[in-house]
Formats: structure tokens, C-alpha cells, sequence
């Protein structure tokens, strides 16, 4: 239902998510309501380069970090409307030029040649300069199949970044760089890509994540430094000083508002000299100053507007292709040498315009375009080839025709993500499209998830119950239901976690069953975290990735059971504790006296393991991952393992029946002194330890946890046949979520079923021997599972091996770590 | 008796405040009778005529229009309730102005959603799939035989009857055949012009196989499927619009007592009224994971603002806002509606609430307004600490304020009226903070 003959303005307007009133007249009223004004200031010539740092003081820190050594950032510049690219880069050697466009045609003598065949518009004076340094690159014949001539359907195309036909059954909900952010998680809440403008373009929209407005014009509320208002601000941000204990929203708002608060006064300093007019030229100057300021932004979007240049042409674009160049000079005036070479420019548009021009000395909506990518990173040249002017047969063009693109938009897209972003590309644009080599060294590569998932960071905490469906007013789960469980915030736990560590148990089942536990938002996959057959009380450690509301869902699939949840740690953006894994290693076996007098901890009692510094663990570790069994117990009983020194909470680890042996991984913060306590609830039984890893706040990888997908079943795969004493190689790398490289081990958790004999599973680095350890127990005719940490081995992959008789093996991939 | 927090908790998310003359008015009775109270909403209400019909190239001027008035109207409506389901059944049949482009179709269709929220949800929901508003934003005036696009049909099993996973996309592709034809007058001379149309010869006859039976299926015949002849279909729909519900007036994650408890009577009779008073007595409505913890959406938070400040559209522009935080009425994100909580706070949007409070506040240091704050607190505010602070508390219905949000008070009014302070800024900035205080957000 959208008009084709949208204007650009509205369909820019549609395609941003707020404000850009329809009309100069409300647009200024807006301004002046919110207390911006309208800039006029006098244009300057140099405002020098870095800021002052102590303009910025402690504030920075608190919400953005600097950009890395080698982290580039990309500038994208919309030449809004449909720039006119034949007199943007004229082709003065084609008689065609000249004979089409009569009224508008450039003369050759006033082209600022750059080769041969090729001269940019004489207003271009300073993107001259630039090529003459070798730092500009001319992407010829940019554009897409069966081209669009509506300014919003084809402007949605560019900014969404994917197939698809929009003015019909099918809206964008979605920009290219808003699914790059997605791939970020929590931290890109921040300063990783900026719209200067007063809304956001669709282009900084993910479908979690999404960029934030800079007024070009300074910033109000928050942003002032009056000395009443900071008074005011250094209030405000005292909400959220401590929890109100008032539930999760309360506090996530008043720390909103804090951040907010910094976020503005970060920014505002930007604002304290007098900001050039000029619509490009002003945003290229705040643009500058952001990234001199160093906030760790990653994108910035511009635009020039009004290029839909119908009639009365060679004024108006010969205006705008001034402002461009002008704008690019104010630009490199002001940007930090620290951070000139790392800055790439993009131009975009939706279309280019007719070859012929009109009897208004106008020109109409076109196809294809030569496009600019500028940057000290930037290997400057000419690429692709110029679009023929001609029809196939040869024939001239007729006046209705159009030239056609002979390379695609995303290709341009592709060669930023990949090379200025750090990666992503493939993900970001739902497919792989040719790069250009354009860019001279690419940016580090960036902790980019293709799930829209975080680099998280470890904190280990009290155990803590979030639910025990059994309690007072609980009710078993049913067949085929879930339920939804909101973590972020609760017992512990961070409000702005992006996943948590739980210990999840099954207790009294009435059937064959599992759980799915998944973050919630997104569809249920078709994994499993724990099984419940045979056994009353089934516990199993589960790292989820939290979704919506900083909830997972829990899905049980027959029978009634009731589940009892139990938090252990989470992940977060921000600094906190890495993982660094170990070969594994005994640190406790009450059997034989390693670790604890050799001695059964009895029921009711707890026993203190000291694990840091032992088995390789490092004394600055403040929490190990931990494969817990209990070996020989004589009742029913459960295991709880808690930080040394603190109150035992209400907690489970691993529950236990007479003489089965059950294996956990657990998770746990260490107490005082690097130890943690072990306590059984009854009976005598014997506590076996190994370590597998260790969080370090100083050393390690961060993991980037996913939601959960399935790596094989070989009930279903592989020909269905059950596994033998071969081990068993299953490809982890670029699959279910987790890229081709930069993964030193993968999360999994580990089904093994219809066992023929007793024995158990070993996951190891796929291409080494089998250690002598285990991860699974597994009894004849019965489903296991436990969460398994693996180091990835040769051909990408993990292998998993079976010690006796046949099984099925499952395995589900949940997160990974960073090399 | 109904209980005052109680009572306090069930308007604050029926009638976006709890005004101080329906606490007055509602306290002695009980629970029951409150929700009744609320739910009795019998006056019909009229469109504007400003905004009843198409005015050429004012369609901007007439979408700002009606979203000032649809605001003050939740802000003075006797029945705030009306305009609160009327909003929930905008974000589960959501059209969006933005792609519709027609200010009368807009508000015919939100003049439906109004005469209809208390109504009968399988009625509502085949008068919609009829509405133009709703043929246009979902395309099915552009669906006809031997080329039928799926969007509504899409749309009517995923997000407004039944939820991913209970439908296949064979049915999808039944139910958008059977839906052919089903579209809008596009002849510019007849009376019907851009209303409602069927077109037989662009309907598909043929046989069509939707959920397991294969007959010649029309458009409301599917929805009657759904929500009359299909048990299972029907069991699934109840318990998924209920849980919207829920999830839009209590708290996310829908307790599965609620959905066993309410969703047999709502299948069987599709009463949406009773639906809403069974819901709304529910103990669950009460439980610490209801009460003060839903954040206000923008529309609910500019709602409680204007209401408490005296503020109405003309003066404090709400639409200019509203877009800011991302909560445009009438213009949807997309065809999933609008979500909850997490979904409005970031530093983008708080900014904005930062930017009204602000503006309000602004507003409020007149003379008139000391007038309008004095009659409404009675207290000469600008004395000790503690009263200034009372003032803003009575004033903004924000008690019992949370410690850290107390002491923040009281360290900001120490601070301004210390050795370098300058009193004069302490009631406005006082008053911005009333507004941004997080008591002020969640409901």
C-alpha cells in the first residue's frame, strides 16, 4: 500500500522510528519544544583535534569502552533521494553522456579527472584531494536486480540489507547494522553505532539491539552541566544506588536512568564548541568528535537529503556535491590523527537516476550507481566496470530506459562488515556475497555471535533457588507445557545477564520425559538439557542464554513432573571472570584419601575441598568448573556445593539413590581461602572431584552462549546405527550457531540412551587419546545427560567416546568460548 | 471491603492511575463490586468529527489530531477501561496508520475496537477480518484467486488466534484461499468506495483441506473453525488470547492455574467482558509477582503523567513523545503489536521521559499551576524537606516511595538548599524527579 510515488522525506520518515516530521514548520516547533533550537552557528575552521580528556573525566569509563587497537569504524553517508551518479563520476570518454543529458551535461574541461575515462563532479574538490592520497575507491555499477523505482521500497531494500518485497505482504523489521549489533548483545546498549539525527534509521535497528540517536544539535536532558541540573542528575542516578527490592523493573528503570544520565554527559561535551552549520558538514563534524572522544563507537550513520532531483539540477546537485566534499574536508579537519586511518566512509543511495535527463533539467529515479569507500585503510582505484549506456543490441537507450547494475549493494556491505566491523558478514546479510578487495589491514575481529548472542563474562554466586514447582500453590509441569522463568535480577543474579548457569532437577516424573531449556523469545528447539526416566530425582547442570526479560522457558514434554531450578552463576558483558580450561584433574576422591580424609562424608555433614591452586587451578581463580560424582551411596540423598564459608543454601547439585553412581558438572564459586564446601544430605557416600576449569577475573576466554542446537542424534543420523568403542567425531565449528574459528571449546550437553551395558562417555579433543575420565555414567537402558565442557579438536571437531557396549549419543550444542 | 492496595493495584492497570474520587468511590465495597464498577462501560463513545472522514493532504494533521484525542480521552474518560482494552485490542489486531494511509479507515477501525472491547472475541475477530483498515494493512485486498497472498491468513493462526507451532503452512495456504476475494471497493464513484467488499469472481471455489477437512472453505468459515467447530483449535485459541491478556494487564509468563481456570468459560461462550472479570479477580492479579511490577508502557506512563499534572494534548504535544519512545498509537511496529517492560527502557527512551518530565515541570511554574498544586496537595510545599518531598508524592501518587528513591530526595533538596545551592531550581528539578522516579514507571 505504499505509494510509489512516495516522496523521499516520507519514505525516509516511514523508515525511521521516530521523529523526522513531515514538515520544516513542525520540525522546528518539535525543536523548540524540547529545548534543542535551531543550530546557526558560525561555521569554524579548525576546531582542533582530540578533545581535552578531563572534558569526558571518569564518565567515559563508565558506559563505553575505547576502541581496540585495530577496530575500525564505518561512516555511512546516505545521498538521499537518488543521487545522480552519471554526474557524480562522469564518464566524459561515452558519447552517450553528453548526448542524453543536453541540458545538464558537465563539461569535460571542468571534470576533476582521475583517469582516463572518468571525472568527478568540480565540486568535489576535496574527495579529489583525497583520491590523489590514494585513499578513495570508485565501486562502479552498484545496485540490485530488477531495481526498484520507489524511493521506499528500494531505500527499505538498502537499509535491510536482504531479499525481500516490501511495499506489499512484507516490512523490514530489521537493518543491516541493527543485526550486526544483534550479535553483540547487552554491550552494544552502548556506544557501538550512533545515528546522528533525531531518529533511527532502520539501517541501526536489530531485531534485539539497536543503536542510538545523537541530535546533531546537542543533547538536552542529562546533558546539561549546570550546576543545579548536575545537582539534580547526581540524584537521579542515586535510584538505583542500591536495590529497591521493589522487583526486577523498578531497579532496571532506575538504572536506566542512570545510564542514561552518563550516556548524555558523555556526549554533551561534544556540544561545548559551536558545532559548523551545514546539514552534512554538521553531522560529519559530530561524527568526528564521537569517535575522537573514543567511546567505542564501531558505526555512525549521516545523510544528505534532497538529492531527488526531478528539475532545476545542475544548481541544486552541484549544492550538494559541494556540501559532500565540504564535508568530508570538516571531517578529516577534525578527526584525531589517532584515529584518522581507522575511519572508512560509505556512500549509499537508493537508486541512481536516468541516463537521460528531462526537459526540467532534472533527471528521474534510476538503477545503478557508482559508489565511494574513503578511508586511510582504503586501497584506492576504480572498481567494477561503468554500466553500459547502450541497450544489448547496441541501440541507444530510449529515454524510459535505464541502465542496469552489474554488482550488488551487498557486496559493498559484505566488504565494510568483514573488513572495518571485524566479521559478520555472512550473518548480518543472510548469505555470502564477493568482497572487494578494498581495504588495506582488516579490523581485529570482533566477538561477534551469529545468533545475536554476547561475549560474556562469568560471575559465581551463592547457589540460590529460583523455583521448586513443589513449594506451597506449585503445580507438577504437564505434558507439552512450559513454563517461564524469569532469572535476570532474581537470587543473585545481574540484571543485565545474558546468561545464567542453573542447576536444573527433575523430581517425580510420572513418565519418560525431558526438559528443554531455552531463552525465551525464541522458538523451542528441538534439544533436550535433562532426561527423566527411571530415575525419581534427575538433576543436571544447564547454561542458558537468557532471552526475553532476562527469562528462560522450560519445556516438559510428557508426563507431569516437577522441576526445581537453582542458580549458580551468569554471564555478563561487562568485566568479570574468564574461563580457562584444564586438562582434567583429580582434586578430591574421598575413596582414597585425595583431597579429604579417606572417609564417606556422612548425611547431615559437609566436608571443605580446597581447589585453588590445586590441578592446576590458579590462585587468582574465584570459580571452577567441577565434574562432581558420588560413588557408593547407601539411601536416597542429595549433594550440595557451595562456596566455603558462606551459609549452605537451599540447593542441590546431585541427587543420588542406593549404590548408583551419578555423575554432575558443577559450577561453583570458590569461598574462602579457594575452597568449596560439599555437603550430603544422608546416608554415608563417597565424593569423587575433577577439575575441568577454572573463571579467572584476570586470564581466560569468554563465553558466547547460543541457543541451544542440535549436533547429532545418532538415533537419526549417521545411518541410525548406536555407538561402539570407536570414538565418534562430531564436526562443533561453524555450525548450530558457533563460528568456523576463533573457538577454543564448545558447550555441550550430552544424551547417551538405550545403553546396551553399564559404562560411560568421554568427550575429548577430537584427534587425541581418550583421557581417563568420564562425563556420563551410563546404566543398561537408561537415559542420561550432563553438560559437558570440550576442548575442540582436530577437523573442527570434538569425538565422544563409549566405554562398553553400544549407545546412543545425543549432543546439543549451548555456548562456546573464545580463544 | 476491598483491600487499598488491592484496589490501588487494579486501577493503576485498568484506568491507568487509581484517582484518588474512584478510590473514594470504590473502597467501601468489595473486590467484586470494584472490578464490576470498572468493567461497566456503557457509553458509546463518538469519533471526531475532524477525523471521521479523509481530508486531503491533511492526513498528517489529522493523524496528530486523533492522537491527542485518544489520549485525553484515557486520561478523562469516567471509564478509563474502555480506552485500555480498546488499546490492548489495537496491539492483537494491529493495523498501522503508516501503512494504511487513510485517516477514516484508521478510525473506523478504532472505533470498532472500542465498540467491540467487551464484547464477543469471535465476533470481534471475523468483524476485523472484514475491516478495511485491517485489508489493507494485511493485504488481503490484494488476495484473489490464483494468486493469494498469505498475509492475513499468516497472521489470523500466528498472532491473533492460535500461536506458532499449532497450524501448518498447508493450512496457512487454506486459510489465505479461502479468504480470496474478501476485500475493499477500490470503484471511486460508489457509495462503498474503500469499504468492504466481496467479489465472487475473485474468490477461490475449489476445494481447500484446512486443518484435516477439505471442503469449499469461505474466509469466516475458518474463523468459525478456529473458535467454534474445532475443539482442539478452540481449547489452544482461548488459552492463547488469555494468556495476551495476561500478559498486557498482570505480568509475563501466564500461571497455568490462571489459563485452566479461565480458559473453558472463554472457549464456550468467547465473553470478553466475563473473560476480563474472572481475570481481573484472580488471586494471581494480587500476588508480589503482579503488584508494582509491570513497567508503564510510553502511552500508560504520558497517560498517568498528564492525569496527575493536569496537562492535556493540546498543550504538551504527547505525539511527539510517543514516537520518541517508541510508542506511536496507531502505529504499530509491526503486525506483532507492541511488548512489555524490557521493551521500553534503554537511554534512548529514558532520555525522552527525561525530556517531558522536564517540560512538564516547566509548565508547572506558573502561578496557575502553584494554584492547581496547593488544591491538590494542600500543602505549602517549599518548607521543610519532608513536606516538599510529601508534596511531591501526593501530587504525583507516588507513595510510599522506596528508601533510595526518598533519599535521593532528600540528598537533592540538602544539596540545593546547601552553601552553593540556588533554591530557586529545587521545585522544578524536585518536580522532574517525581516524574522520573521509578515509583513513576512501574505500575
Amino acid at each position: 500500500m505504499i505509494d510509489q510515488d512516495i516522496s523521499a522525506a516520507d519514505a525516509r520518515a516511514l523508515l525511521t522510528l521516530h521523529d523526522e516530521t513531515p514538515s520544516e514548520v513542525s520540525r522546528r516547533r518539535f525543536l523548540q519544544m524540547v529545548g534543542w533550537g535551531v543550530g546557526g552557528g558560525a561555521v569554524l575552521g579548525t576546531v582542533g583535534n582530540a578533545l581535552p580528556n578531563d572534558w569526558f573525566g571518569s564518565m567515559r569509563e563508565a558506559h563505553a569502552a575505547p576502541l581496540g587497537a585495530n577496530e575500525g569504524v564505518l561512516i555511512l553517508v546516505c545521498l538521499d533521494g537518488g543521487n545522480d551518479g552519471l554526474n557524480t563520476v562522469v564518464p566524459f570518454t561515452k558519447p552517450q553522456y553528453a548526448q542524453y543529458r543536453s541540458n545538464i551535461a558537465i563539461p569535460e574541461a571542468q571534470l576533476l579527472k582521475i583517469n582516463g575515462e572518468l571525472g568527478l563532479n568540480p565540486n568535489l574538490t576535496y574527495l579529489k584531494t583525497l583520491w590523489d592520497q590514494n585513499e578513495v575507491a570508485v565501486v562502479q555499477g552498484v545496485g540490485y536486480d530488477k531495481h526498484s523505482q520507489s524511493h521506499f521500497d528500494s531505500m527499505a531494500f538498502w537499509m535491510f540489507g536482504r531479499s525481500g518485497s516490501f511495499s506489499n505482504s512484507f516490512m523490514p523489521s530489521s537493518g543491516w547494522v541493527g543485526r550486526w549489533l544483534d550479535g553483540f548483545g547487552a554491550e552494544s546498549e552502548q556506544f557501538k553505532a550512533v545515528s546522528v539525527g533525531s531518529g533511527l534509521p532502520l539501517t541501526l535497528v536489530g531485531e534485539g539491539r539497536r543503536g542510538l540517536a545523537v541530535s546533531p544539535y546537542g543533547i538536552d536532558y542529562g546533558g546539561s552541566t549546570s550546576a543545579p541540573n548536575m545537582r539534580m542528575y547526581n540524584a537521579i542516578k542515586q535510584f538505583s544506588s542500591t536495590s529497591a527490592r521493589r522487583g526486577i523493573w523498578h531497579d532496571t528503570v532506575a538504572l536506566a536512568e542512570k545510564s542514561q544520565i552518563d550516556t548524555a554527559q558523555t556526549v554533551s561535551p561534544i556540544f561545548k564548541t559551536t558545532v559548523p552549520s551545514g546539514e552534512l558538514v554538521r553531522q560529519m563534524v559530530v561524527a568526528a568528535r564521537l569517535i575522537n572522544a573514543d567511546l567505542g563507537l564501531r558505526v555512525i550513520d549521516t545523510r544528505i537529503g534532497a538529492l531527488d532531483n526531478h528539475s532545476n539540477q545542475p544548481t541544486d546537485h552541484n549544492r550538494q556535491m559541494k556540501q559532500f566534499s565540504d564535508a568530508l574536508a570538516a571531517f578529516y579537519t577534525n578527526i584525531s590523527p589517532a584515529f584518522r586511518n581507522r575511519v572508512t566512509i560509505m556512500t549509499w543511495s537508493e537508486f541512481g537516476r536516468t541516463p537521460w535527463s528531462n526537459s526540467s533539467l532534472g533527471t528521474d529515479h534510476g538503477t545503478t550507481n557508482p559508489h565511494f569507500v574513503i578511508g586511510g585503510n582504503v586501497k584506492g582505484g576504480v572498481y567494477g566496470t561503468h554500466p553500459s549506456m547502450l541497450k544489448t543490441n547496441g541501440q541507444p537507450l530510449g529515454t524510459n530506459d535505464r541502465m542496469v547494475s552489474s554488482l550488488d549493494f551487498r557486496q559493498m556491505y559484505a566488504t565494510v562488515i568483514d573488513g572495518v566491523l571485524g566479521g559478520g558478514a555472512g550473518a548480518v546479510l543472510g548469505g555470502n556475497f564477493d568482497k572487494f578487495d578494498l581495504i588495506r589491514t582488516n579490523s581485529t575481529p570482533s566477538t561477534f555471535g551469529s545468533t545475536g548472542s554476547a561475549g560474556s563474562q562469568f560471575v559465581g554466586i551463592v547457589p540460590a533457588r529460583l523455583i521448586d514447582t513443589r513449594d506451597a500453590g506449585g503445580a507438577p509441569l504437564g505434558a507439552g507445557q512450559s513454563i517461564s522463568l524469569p532469572v535476570a535480577g532474581y537470587g543473585g543474579v545481574g540484571a543485565g545477564a545474558s546468561a545464567a548457569v542453573l542447576n536444573v532437577t527433575a523430581v517425580g516424573g510420572t513418565a519418560g520425559s525431558y526438559l528443554t531449556v531455552w531463552p525465551a523469545g525464541v522458538t523451542r528447539p528441538n534439544t533436550s538439557s535433562l532426561n527423566i526416566a527411571g530415575l525419581d530425582v534427575v538433576p543436571n547442570l544447564v547454561i542458558s542464554k537468557l532471552g526475553t526479560d532476562g527469562r528462560v522457558d522450560i519445556f516438559n514434554f510428557a508426563g507431569d513432573v516437577h522441576v526445581v531450578v537453582d542458580v549458580v552463576g551468569f554471564f555478563q558483558n561487562t568485566p568479570a571472570s574468564r574461563f580457562n580450561g584444564l586438562s582434567p584433574a583429580r582434586v578430591l576422591d574421598t575413596r582414597v584419601g585425595t583431597g579429604a580424609p579417606v572417609a564417606p562424608v556422612l548425611g547431615g555433614s559437609s566436608i571443605d575441598v580446597q581447589v585453588a591452586g590445586v590441578g592446576g587451578v590458579a590462585g587468582d581463580a574465584d570459580s571452577v568448573v567441577l565434574n562432581v560424582t558420588v560413588t557408593g551411596p547407601t539411601t536416597d540423598g542429595f549433594i550440595t556445593v557451595w562456596p566455603a564459608g558462606a551459609a549452605m543454601p537451599t540447593a542441590s547439585n546431585l541427587n543420588f539413590v542406593p549404590g548408583q553412581t551419578v555423575p554432575n558438572l558443577v559450577i561453583a564459586k570458590l569461598g574462602a581461602g579457594g575452597r568449596v564446601s560439599m555437603y550430603n544430605s544422608q546416608g554415608a557416600s563417597h565424593l569423587v572431584a575433577d577439575v575441568l576449569g577454572y573463571f579467572s577475573p584476570n586470564t581466560g576466554a569468554k563465553l558466547i552462549p547460543i541457543a541451544p542446537a542440535r549436533l547429532i542424534d545418532t538415533r537419526v543420523d549417521l545411518g541410525r546405527l548406536p555407538v561402539d568403542q570407536t570414538p565418534l567425531p562430531v564436526k562443533v565449528l561453524d555450525r548450530g550457531g558457533v563460528p568456523a574459528t576463533g573457538v577454543s571449546a564448545v558447550v555441550l550437553n550430552v544424551t547417551a540412551t538405550d545403553g546396551t551395558a553399564n559404562g560411560y562417555v568421554t568427550v575429548f579433543p577430537n584427534g587425541e587419546a581418550a583421557p581417563l575420565a568420564s562425563n556420563l555414567n551410563i546404566t543398561a537402558g537408561s537415559t542420561r545427560a550432563n553438560l559437558v565442557i570440550a576442548k575442540v579438536g582436530a577437523d573442527s571437531s570434538v569425538a565422544l567416546f563409549n566405554s562398553n557396549g553400544t549407545v546412543h549419543l545425543i549432543a546439543d550444542v549451548v555456548g562456546y568460548f573464545t580463544e | 471491603m476491598a483491600d487499598l492496595a488491592q484496589l490501588q493495584h487494579l486501577l493503576r492497570r485498568t484506568e491507568f492511575v487509581a484517582k484518588q474520587p474512584r478510590i473514594d468511590a470504590l473502597i467501601g465495597g468489595t473486590l467484586d463490586a470494584a472490578v464490576d464498577d470498572i468493567l461497566n462501560v456503557t457509553t458509546p463513545v463518538a469519533l471526531p468529527a475532524y477525523i471521521d472522514h479523509n481530508i486531503d493532504n491533511m492526513g498528517y494533521e489529522q493523524f496528530v489530531y486523533a492522537v491527542q484525542w485518544w489520549m485525553d480521552l484515557m486520561v478523562d474518560s469516567a471509564k478509563p477501561m474502555q480506552e485500555r482494552m480498546t488499546f490492548f485490542w489495537h496491539g492483537h489486531f494491529t493495523s498501522a496508520w503508516n501503512k494504511v494511509g487513510d485517516t477514516r479507515s484508521m478510525m473506523t477501525q478504532n472505533k470498532l475496537l472500542r465498540d467491540n472491547a467487551f464484547g464477543n472475541f469471535l465476533d470481534l475477530t471475523q468483524k476485523v477480518a472484514k475491516d478495511p483498515a485491517m485489508l489493507i494493512y494485511l493485504d488481503n485486498k490484494d488476495n484473489v484467486k490464483g494468486s493469494p497472498n498469505e498475509n492475513f491468513g499468516r497472521e489470523l493462526l500466528e498472532l491473533f488466534a492460535l500461536g506458532v507451532g499449532n497450524y501448518t503452512e498447508a493450512d496457512i495456504a487454506a486459510a489465505a484461499k479461502a479468504w480470496t476475494g474478501h476485500g475493499i471497493d477500490t470503484s471511486s464513484s460508489s457509495p462503498t468506495y474503500g469499504l468492504y467488499k466481496y467479489t465472487d469472481s475473485r474468490h477461490d471455489k475449489t476445494n481447500k483441506t484446512f486443518f484435516g477437512t477439505t471442503k469449499n472453505w469461505d474466509g469466516p468459515d475458518i474463523i468459525n473453525e478456529i473458535l467454534r467447530d474445532n475443539g482442539e483449535k478452540k481449547y489452544i485459541a482461548a488459552r492463547y488470547v488469555i494468556n495476551r491478556i495476561w500478559e498486557h494487564f498482570a505480568f509475563p509468563g501466564t500461571p497455568a492455574t490462571v489459563l485452566d481456570a479461565l480458559w473453558e468459560n472463554f472457549a464456550s461462550t468467547w465473553d470478553i467482558k466475563a473473560l476480563m472479570r474472572a481475570l481481573l479477580l484472580r488471586p494471581e492479579f494480587y500476588s508480589p509477582a503482579a503488584m508494582q511490577r509491570q513497567v508503564r508502557s510510553p502511552v500508560e506512563w504520558i497517560a498517568t503523567v498528564m492525569y496527575q499534572t493536569g496537562r492535556r494534548s493540546a498543550e504538551v504535544h504527547p505525539e511527539y513523545y510517543l514516537d520518541a519512545m517508541g510508542q506511536e498509537p496507531y502505529n504499530p511496529p509491526n503486525v506483532a503489536g507492541w511488548k512489555h517492560n524490557a521493551y521500553w527502557i534503554n537511554t534512548s527512551t529514558m532520555g525522552e521521559r527525561g525530556d517531558f518530565a522536564k517540560d512538564i515541570a516547566n509548565r508547572l511554574r506558573t502561578p496557575d499551576t502553584y494554584a492547581f498544586i496547593s488544591a491538590k496537595t494542600g500543602a505549602n510545599w517549599n518548607t521543610s524537606v519532608d513536606q516538599a518531598i510529601d508534596t511531591i508524592v501526593n501530587l504525583f501518587g507516588i507513595g510510599p516511595l522506596s528508601a533510595q528513591t526518598h533519599a535521593a530526595m532528600v540528598g537533592y533538596l540538602n544539596a540545593e538548599r546547601g552553601p552553593g545551592g540556588d533554591r530557586w531550581w529545587q521545585i522544578t528539578n524536585l518536580l522532574t524527579m517525581g516524574l522520573l522516579a521509578p515509583e513513576m514507571h512501574v505500575a
